[in-house]
């Protein structure tokens, strides 16, 4: 990931998980597999914890059910348009219900 | 690894006394464990994991393209465990485990996965958490590419073992053969546990219900496992392997001794005719039933092609193997049992939930009239085999004269069927209920209608009649053959079966034990199926016991009100009239420590 030295505008984001089934098995896919698309650092925050939104597992793992807030953070040289494909899939709600 | 000798105790399930390299295997199955020494060994060990983490990803990748349009819904399961695969946390967390700890890579990816386990127990949302399956699905098949054994387990070693385990499922023991183990050791599991039934027909020494030993023992430790008292010693001082050499020879003689007349038929001291017949799992244990001098086959259990492959057996394919094990046995009689499996024991390709509660659930034939597919192929080589031999069909778990009526019209229809292709059959196939749940009990007279015989299978007999659980430790002792309510049971079996004019068998465990042949001839009972070496010892008793006394025996005993009194009885009895069947012989067969 081509990281470069100039200061960067960090843009961040309100997310809010509007899906029934919350964060699960295919929407976390689907985010980690988005975000590996864009050079640019991307991470999610939940009441306090900050992970990669590539990791899928720490995603999984920040637990977020129907009605979870979300802070979205992208920061590189595709930070907005990673920002603005990933506010789109949550409100897309992934596809579902 | 230069530890103290120790001894530790468990109980004795399969006789016999061997010493060799400790094996061990984690809960897992299949995980070694074992620091790795310089940095070479840790590069080498770090490559070799990124390797299976590469062969995994083009498995999952293959299998993606493999799938049909129309699976979607499997394509995304696939998408997201490739995804997980490449996880910081299953990926990174293992490599530093080997880089920083010198773990081997199976321990550290064992590691990594229960951490993310841990983490996952904490979340509150029960559709993210139960997203742990699909990272434990990652983690088994990676962990087959890393022990080169792809995703079903087979077991290699470079020289012979003795497997230390958590406990031993049937899938794992179908790969193992008695040229690479020489003995087992497990945590679970008591005298009838399957490692018990898999060490006796593979004549190794095994104890088991050995607690932590998975944790007690380290592998590439010497060991000496001793199937007769449930003793192992751990890394055994110049005394004790002396005493081992002692106490092997011993034995070996006693059981030379009694194999010598075993192939000549047993009757009772005042000349009445018993069988003792053999129960096999392979067909290349027909050559233990010879060996030992089985008067037939009781029990042919069928599992074994079933759970070995990922494919369902081709009927050629079963029809092969029961041909051999018939014509080997010819002119005696071969008692195949059909399935005794429920969905969930198929490798694939069948798709059934794991069961809450297996032994209550969908098996045997209860399965097989479910899967009537896979029911009539089986029942057909069956029914071919029997061109070529002595051949008796059995059904497991009946528990209602519907399900036997059933199973009967299924077999009259795949006669049928054969006789318009013109294949050879024997017509008058003799067809058995098994009697292993209370309600056959109750109503045997009603199966006797349908039945040209009962075989009465008191593992499970036991099993259900008292509510316990024969793998589970806490309760393992309470699971007690000579129970009044299995003695009276048996004893309702007989009575019915002789009204009836139909034979009756015993094919569990209980009856290929010294101790109890006795009291079963006295009840009635009349042939015997049991694990191959148990012959010799058996037929040395039946030998030795009048038919007359033998009543007498059974007719106390049935007496008796608690368990505890028949116990005691019987064991004095036997004490007092067998003495040197208690000093090796019942270790020889039984599991009991002496």
């Amino acid at each position: 990931m081509a990281m470069t030295e100039t200061k960067l505008w960090t843009i961040e984001k309100e997310l809010w998980v509007e899906n029934r089934l919350g964060l699960h098995a295919r929407p976390v896919a689907k985010i980690a597999t988005l975000s590996q698309q864009f050079d640019a650092d991307i991470t999610l925050e939940k009441d306090g914890l900050v992970v990669n939104a590539r990791d899928l597992l720490d995603v999984l793992a920040l637990d977020c059910p129907q009605g979870s807030r979300l802070v979205l953070r992208t920061r590189g040289p595709q930070a907005r348009e990673a920002a603005t494909s990933i506010t789109s899939l949550f409100a897309r709600k992934f596809e579902e219900t | 690894m230069n530890r103290k000798n120790r001894l530790l105790e468990g109980i004795a399930a399969s006789p016999g006394i061997v010493m060799g390299p400790a094996h061990v295997l984690t809960q897992e199955g299949q995980v070694s464990t074992r620091l790795l020494y310089n940095d070479q060994e840790v590069a080498e060990e770090l490559k070799r994991f990124n390797r299976a983490v590469d062969q995994t990803e083009e498995e999952l990748t293959r299998l993606r393209g493999e799938i049909a349009a129309d699976l979607k819904e499997h394509a995304h399961i696939l998408d997201l465990h490739l995804l997980i695969l490449r996880d910081r946390m299953l990926l990174l967390e293992t490599q530093k485990l080997v880089k920083e700890q010198n773990f081997n890579a199976e321990r550290a990816l064992y590691q990594a996965f229960l951490k993310i386990k841990e983490v996952f127990q904490r979340i509150g949302d029960k559709h993210i958490r139960g997203r742990i399956q699909d990272v434990e699905a990652v983690y088994r098949r990676l962990r087959g590419h890393l022990t080169g054994r792809g995703a079903s387990k087979t077991f290699e070693f470079s020289e012979p073992v003795i497997i230390v385990a958590r406990d031993l499922s049937p899938a794992e023991t179908t790969h193992m053969s008695s040229s690479q183990v020489l003995g087992f050791i497990t945590e679970r599991g008591g005298k009838t546990s399957h490692t018990a039934i898999i060490a006796h027909s593979l004549e190794i020494p095994a104890v088991v219900g050995l607690d932590n030993a998975t944790l007690e023992i380290e592998s590439g430790e010497e060991v000496i496992v001793n199937g007769l008292s449930g003793r192992v010693i751990v890394n055994p001082d110049e005394a004790m392997r002396r005493s081992y050499e002692v106490r092997r020879e011993e034995f070996e003689t006693f059981k030379w001794e009694v194999t010598q007349g075993s192939s000549l038929p047993a009757w009772t001291s005042d000349r009445h005719p018993t069988l003792v017949l053999a129960n096999i799992e392979q067909p290349d244990e027909v050559s233990l039933a010879q060996k030992y001098g089985a008067d037939g086959v009781g029990l042919y259990r069928t599992e074994f092609l079933y759970l070995r492959q990922r494919q369902l057996p081709t009927e050629e394919d079963l029809f092969q193997h029961y041909r051999q094990v018939v014509e080997t046995m010819a002119p005696r009689e071969v008692t195949i049992r059909t399935l005794d499996i429920g969905g969930d024991k198929f490798l694939s390709p069948l798709e059934y939930a794991p069961e809450m509660n297996p032994a209550l659930g969908l098996r045997a034939i209860r399965f097989c009239l479910k899967e009537q597919k896979i029911f009539r192929t089986q029942v057909k080589a069956i029914l071919r085999a029997s061109a070529f031999g002595q051949v008796r069909v059995m059904f497991p778990l009946i528990s209602s004269p519907r399900e036997l009526h059933e199973a009967r019209l299924l077999l009259e229809s795949v006669k049928g069927e054969l006789a318009r292709e013109n294949i050879a059959f024997d017509q008058k196939l003799p067809v058995g209920a098994m009697i292993e749940v209370p309600a056959a009990v109750t109503l045997a007279d009603l199966l006797g209608r349908e039945a040209d015989f009962f075989s009465i299978g008191t593992n499970d007999l036991i099993q259900y009649a008292l509510a316990i659980d024969r793998s589970n430790k806490s309760v393992a002792d309470m699971y007690e053959p000579l129970h009044p309510a299995v003695m009276r049971m048996v004893r309702d079996v007989v009575q019915v079966s002789r009204k009836a004019g139909i034979r009756v068998a015993m094919c569990g465990e209980m009856a290929g034990d010294p101790l109890y042949i006795p009291v079963l001839l006295g009840l009635g009972v009349e042939e015997l199926s049991m694990n191959p070496t148990s012959i010799p010892v058996v037929k040395r008793v039946i030998r030795m016991t009048s038919l007359g006394e033998a009543t007498k025996i059974a007719r106390r005993a049935l007496a008796l009100a608690t368990v505890e009194e028949v116990n005691e009885y019987v064991n004095k009895e036997m004490d007092h009239r067998f003495p040197d069947i208690f000093r090796f012989g019942r270790p020889l067969v039984a599991n009991r420590v002496l």
